[in-house]
């Protein structure tokens, strides 16, 4: 018992001492970390990269408990849904319709102005396998790491529309920093009038529009999608909605589901910085072709007419 | 008069020994992965509960010497290192917030749990706030405060089922019997 009352005070000391060098290390850590970067990113790659397989085994039970909850639910919908499939079916039919008739009018119009057309992009699947984690971040990380083509500032789609970008890649693993992230910028178009804008996140779970032109005219239910600029992530793919807040403020409702993100495709894009002039497709160059040698007829008919 | 000989422990002292300083800090850190579990996803919310801070909490309380202040940052780093968010924050966040616990710890001791569960409330909320007043000062901007109120709140409220499992392992295997 003796040597236990010596030890007592001592130790309270030596976890007095050790509170205090931690606080100071902390402290010294979080000023450290701002400017130190490098260092940092590698270790958080490190870190990342292993701690995502364990993520992956702890969210597939996460995932198989959602899906019998949705599974559930749908048996209870599921005279409604179909009725309502079937308008919806009627409807999109009609839909196709016109989408046959724009698209062959499209590559038409796309033919006459020579227009590059846009290389299918490629992607990679994969699973969102944990959350932010935290109230002042909002990433994810994704099982599609370097390996299996991954990189920095790639888009991140789910089957609604545009969920992130990548922010760091690990050989396993990627960060995927969502549009909702306070430190998240995407360059946008708010359709239909084509108004340029930046979407800003800030943490709350409905990005900011900013930097619209004054006399712009966007209203809530506009359509927002990707604008292009830049060149990071393809133009077109959709966001979301724009909604309007009791304070007038303009946000986005975005299309994918922050609280249900599972499947995601990591879109590898390039910018098509060399294009190539194309020749104009050879149905047009007979066109032209004749209407070329009628004008050079009818030219070639001017000065014999002033002749005459 | 005897010669009193040198404490030697056996292999099997010295292995419960290490299992007793190692068991907090490893709970530790499994609280920090399963902050990353996007349990959310279940009710489509992606709310997510401060575990490791449950963990420190709990064990500032109940058992300070074998949760030391070293336990607690190597906890913090690696909640900062798996999150995208500032390096040092959460180390920096839930050291002074253990501190602050360790300080207060003869508050709630022996009191009932009710006031245990109200003193994690406050702990919480100290945290959060702290948490809130680094990130803002770092982004020069107020940011907005809701998303850190919900995730303390969701946080306390299922505090009372982690302090029972963190009980029942501290009475089964950390009280040697």
């Amino acid at each position: 018992m003796e040597p236990n009352r010596t030890a007592l005070p001592f130790r309270e000391f030596s976890h007095r001492i050790s509170l205090i060098f931690m606080l100071t290390l902390a402290a010294a850590l979080l000023l450290l970390g701002r400017a130190e970067t490098y260092v940092f990113d590698q270790a958080r790659q490190v870190v990342t990269d292993l701690a995502a397989p364990l993520l992956e085994i702890a969210s597939r039970p996460v995932a198989a408990t959602r899906r019998v909850i949705e599974r559930t639910d749908e048996y209870a919908y599921v005279f409604d849904e179909n009725e309502r499939l079937r308008a919806e079916n009627a409807r999109l039919l009609e839909w196709k319709e016109e989408a046959l008739r724009l698209q062959a009018r499209i590559a038409r119009y796309e033919a006459l102005l020579n227009v590059q057309v846009d290389q299918s992009i490629e992607y990679v699947s994969g699973r969102v396998v944990s959350d932010s984690g935290g109230p002042f971040i909002d990433t994810v990380l994704v099982n599609v790491g370097r390996e299996k083509g991954a990189r920095s500032g790639l888009a991140v789609i789910d089957s609604d529309g545009l969920v992130g970008r990548i922010v760091s890649t690990g050989p396993k693993a990627s960060r995927v920093l969502l549009l909702t992230d306070l430190n998240s910028r995407i360059p946008v178009v708010v359709e239909p009038a084509q108004y340029k804008a930046i979407l800003a996140g800030d943490n709350t779970s409905w990005p900011r529009l900013e930097y619209l032109p004054v006399q712009s005219a966007v209203s809530a239910g506009d359509r927002v999608v990707t604008s292009g600029d830049g060149g990071l992530i393809p133009a077109g793919l959709p966001i979301g909605l724009v909604i309007q807040t009791s304070s007038g403020e303009l946000r986005v409702q975005t299309f994918s589901d922050r609280g249900r993100l599972d499947f995601v495709r990591v879109l590898q894009y390039e910018f098509p910085s060399e294009v190539k002039l194309q020749d104009p497709p050879s149905v047009l160059e007979g066109a032209e072709a004749e209407s070329g040698a009628d004008t050079s007829s009818a030219a070639g008919d001017g000065p014999r007419a002033a002749a005459e | 008069m005897a010669k009193l000989e040198p404490y030697s422990p056996t292999p099997a002292a010295r292995a419960g020994r290490v299992v007793m300083t190692v068991t907090p800090f490893v709970i530790g850190i499994v609280c920090v992965l399963l902050s990353f579990v996007p349990f959310g996803r279940i009710v489509g919310s992606p709310l997510t509960p401060a575990f490791p801070l449950m963990a420190i909490y709990y064990w500032a309380i109940v058992r300070p010497e074998m949760f030391p202040p070293l336990a607690v940052f190597g906890v913090g780093v690696a909640f900062d290192l798996l999150s995208g968010g500032e390096i040092g924050l959460w180390a920096f966040v839930y050291t002074v917030t253990y501190a602050l616990v360790v300080t207060q710890r003869p508050l709630v001791m022996n009191a009932p749990f009710s006031a245990f569960w109200v003193g994690f409330a406050f702990t919480a909320a100290f945290a959060g706030a702290l948490g809130w007043v680094i990130v803002s000062v770092i982004h020069g901007m107020l940011v907005p405060p809701g998303p850190v109120f919900w995730h303390m709140a969701v946080t306390v409220a299922v505090f009372p089922i982690f302090a029972m499992l963190f009980g029942r392992f501290e009475t089964r295997v950390l009280s040697g019997g």
